[in-house]
């Protein structure tokens, strides 16, 4: 196909298959910087991870530097993915698919600006702050209070305090113009976005003050099991899913399959979810009744997501090819079967039988993985695929590094996940079998070089998708958006197409 | 659908609530509501001769690290002082004050060193655990200041630490901080060297005969305790261990030197103390049971 025909808009840039509104609507210069500094953060956040694994082989680099111990490394590559990557890159995609779907602009452009900077700056702070030792010994909670634990003299920027004014400045961006169109029927990613950012204050005020300065032990842990899963499930997931009501159907260029489906699985999510949070402490002091609530909702939640997950494949049914020819829905749907794996192994190893063996090895790190990377990041990947010669408006560098970034991070995923199932069963039934605490972490030594080799692919394929962004973006060939499009499989075939013509 | 969706937003409130009610609350009002927490201080209250032994092994840091350091003294120092000295009574006063500072400031260490990513603080009744770590604990023993925010952890690394308080030597805690692979081979724990200052110690070399008899390097030395900041404070204190020592051991006044030496900082020492704690402790209803006069 030429470029030749590609219409142009009155900027002289061309502009994408919803036509001229988009222009009007999204501001993509706030699309293109967060994910922007989201990228930055994650290629940050993935080389810390890549030294730290580098420390279970012996072969850490920094050894006997105060700010680069591996410990505060290990915060800064689960902080940055988390906060940095996930959030900045959530935000980039809602700048995009919110004002789209409401009709509506966001609040205000100069807020988007304004939300922007201060993400970065906090997350800025937070890293430095966590090398420095400023940190909160709570889960996915270490951003730095600012406070020395358990006390309230200040000593460093309080960063949490200043994370929830940032999160009550988006909220407001995203209800705003959600809120202004509620007059029409309200999608289901719309209920996703919009709880998702009422619930996220919520947890955020709960998880950093509570354990920090109310719950000690037994009740503090179940206070931040129920953090960690509210974070997890009332803002990440719900962001996620959204995302992908909203750009499956968009992309398939099909309506999603069942709309009654898709509101039975949120208000499910929003019921069970939240409850799953004790099970990050079983066999513990926590009260026993909890820890079985807890395993009861875990199971009910993975019932739920099999309905979800059915929805997504019914909404593709006749549309597969699209696995083929359209790398977006590859990312996408792909990251939903690492889904629906990680969800069928929260099923059994939430039961007392298995937590048994696995929990305190590494099946841990391997289940946080495949969600973290393996879904959440693997949608983001397809998004940000989508999207990102329709922000700059050019056509990409080079198609074929977006395949080599696809099969060098889903093999490198696949082979960490199982090398630490595999670890982590032996490691369980070792420490169960008394083996001296030596011999077993030399027996883990070949689980851990596999690691490194499988992060270090994973590392690179990002290295080679990023270095592809930005020339993508340098490149002034401008992008026909009907390259991408996700035709009916008969005019997939050159010959159809002529025919067509 | 649309009609009800405000109601439907006070659902999505209602879930984050009863969440928060039945895996916050509920579990809060079972355990640790029905007991105050203790504090520090109450943590501090009995002060092991672990942490004393700090004293004594490192005496320039341990006076950097806590002011009280003058007036605590150690069973060694209290050699001849009779039983109703005021200075016992101080002494031991002193000794809560610092040792409840020491075990904040490491409690700080663990927490700010990301310790706990790769040490967890809880023996499930599970696994075998209880033969390797030690006896599970009730709910009421983490109900403490140290253990908010809690410690437990989610992943063995390295082994569990719940009942690690005198499980070894104060030495060995230094010597692993230093370097784990020299205690413990293979090892894969980072070196804590900024637990650490340099300095300057005085070193007493062993007497010849003694090395021809145990078949030592006539060379080899022992240091004294207390690594000094300069060489000429290690020379001042050479001096003063050389006057004190008794005419039988004159030989020995030639047989010191000054050399350049290492030990624990205030981080150091108070994260050593933190260990030796841990496990050490027994919450007040579990010492004298309700309606047992103590």
């Amino acid at each position: 196909m030429s470029s030749t025909a590609v219409p142009l808009n009155p900027a002289g840039r061309p502009h994408d298959a919803a036509g001229l509104q988009d222009v009007v609507l999204v501001n993509k210069g706030l699309v293109k910087w967060h994910f922007i500094f989201g990228l930055t953060f994650m290629m940050t956040s993935m080389f810390g991870g890549l030294l730290v694994s580098l420390n279970f082989v012996h072969l850490y680099p920094f050894q006997g530097i105060e700010w680069l111990s591996v410990n505060r490394v290990r915060l800064l590559h689960t902080n940055e993915i988390a906060y940095g990557f996930l959030v900045n890159a959530f935000l980039g995609a809602l700048y995009y698919a919110v004002p789209r779907l409401t009709g509506r602009a966001v609040a205000a452009s100069w807020l988007g600006w304004l939300i922007l900077g201060v993400w970065q700056f906090l997350m800025v702070a937070t890293s430095v702050g966590q090398l420095l030792g400023f940190t909160q010994a709570v889960e996915w909670g270490e951003t730095p209070t600012g406070f020395r634990p358990g006390t309230f003299q200040l000593e460093y920027i309080p960063v949490d305090f200043l994370v929830e004014l940032g999160a009550v400045l988006v909220a407001i961006q995203f209800l705003v113009p959600i809120a202004r169109s509620l007059h029409s029927r309200m999608y289901v990613s719309l209920w996703y976005v919009s709880a998702g950012f009422v619930w996220l204050i919520l947890t955020y005020v709960m998880g950093n003050t509570l354990p920090e300065w109310a719950m000690a032990g037994s009740s503090g842990a179940a206070t931040v099991g129920l953090f960690i899963h509210d974070l997890v499930g009332l803002f990440v997931t719900p962001m996620g899913w959204g995302l992908m009501y909203f750009f499956v159907p968009v992309i398939l260029r099909t309506p999603i399959w069942s709309h009654a489906l898709s509101v039975i699985g949120f208000w499910a999510l929003a019921f069970f979810y939240p409850l799953n949070g004790v099970h990050h402490f079983l066999l513990s002091s926590i009260p026993m009744s909890v820890q079985y609530g807890a395993i009861l909702s875990t199971m009910a939640v993975e019932i739920v997501v099999t309905t979800v997950v059915v929805n997504f494949f019914a909404t593709m049914w006749g549309k597969g090819h699209a696995l083929r020819t359209s790398l977006p829905i590859r990312w996408l749907y792909t990251g939903m079967v690492f889904y629906f794996i990680t969800c069928l192994q929260c099923f059994f190893h939430t039961t007392l039988t298995v937590q048994k063996v696995i929990h305190f090895t590494d099946w841990v790190p391997g289940h946080a993985h495949l969600v973290m990377l393996g879904v959440f990041s693997f949608w983001l990947f397809g998004i940000i695929d989508w999207l990102w010669p329709r922000i700059t408006g050019h056509e990409w560098h080079s198609r074929r590094l977006n395949h080599w970034h696809y099969w060098l991070s889903m093999l490198g995923l696949l082979i960490m996940f199982v090398d630490l199932l595999a670890a982590g069963l032996m490691n369980g039934y070792m420490l169960d079998a008394l083996v001296p605490w030596m011999d077993m972490v030399r027996a883990l030594f070949p689980f851990w070089a596999v690691r490194t080799f499988a992060g270090s692919m994973i590392v690179l394929g990002q290295c080679l998708w990023v270095w592809n962004l930005w020339q993508t973006a340098r490149r002034p060939k401008p992008y026909d958006y009907r390259v991408d499009l996700v035709e009916p499989e008969v005019l997939a075939t050159p010959a159809a197409a002529r025919e067509e013509a | 659908m649309d009609r009800l969706s405000r109601v439907l937003l006070f659902a999505g409130f209602g879930c984050f609530a009863f969440a928060f009610v039945l895996s916050c609350l509920y579990p809060w009002l079972l355990t640790d509501g029905a007991a105050p927490e203790a504090t520090i201080a109450q943590l501090a209250e009995h002060v092991p001769p672990d942490f004393k032994a700090l004293k004594d092994g490192y005496p320039v840091s341990f006076a950097q690290a806590f002011p009280q350091s003058d007036v605590a003294l150690t069973p060694r120092e209290l050699l001849g002082v009779p039983a109703d000295d005021a200075r016992r009574a101080a002494s031991e006063a002193a000794w809560r004050v610092a040792y409840a500072d020491a075990l904040q400031r490491g409690r700080d260490v663990y927490v700010s060193e990301g310790c706990w990513h790769c040490h967890s603080q809880y023996v499930r009744p599970v696994a075998n655990e209880e033969q390797r770590f030690g006896p599970v604990l009730p709910a009421a023993n983490d109900n403490n200041a140290l253990q908010r925010p809690v410690l437990w952890g989610t992943r063995r690394v390295g082994p569990d630490l719940t009942h690690e308080g005198g499980l070894r030597s104060d030495d060995w805690q230094v010597a692993h901080l230093w370097n784990p692979q020299d205690t413990s081979p293979g090892s894969i724990m980072p070196r804590y060297t900024w637990f650490f200052r340099d300095g300057f110690q005085v070193r007493r070399r062993v007497a010849p005969d003694t090395a021809e008899r145990e078949g030592l390097d006539p060379q080899a030395s022992y240091p004294v305790p207390g690594v000094h900041a300069s060489e000429a404070e290690a020379q001042a204190a050479l001096e003063r261990h050389r006057a004190g020592l008794p005419s039988s051991l004159a030989a020995e006044k030639d047989r010191l030197f000054v050399a350049p030496g290492r030990e624990p900082n205030a981080r150091g020492l108070s994260l050593v103390a933190y260990l030796q704690w841990l496990g050490t402790w027994q919450p007040l209803a579990a010492a004298a049971p309700a309606g047992v006069a103590p």
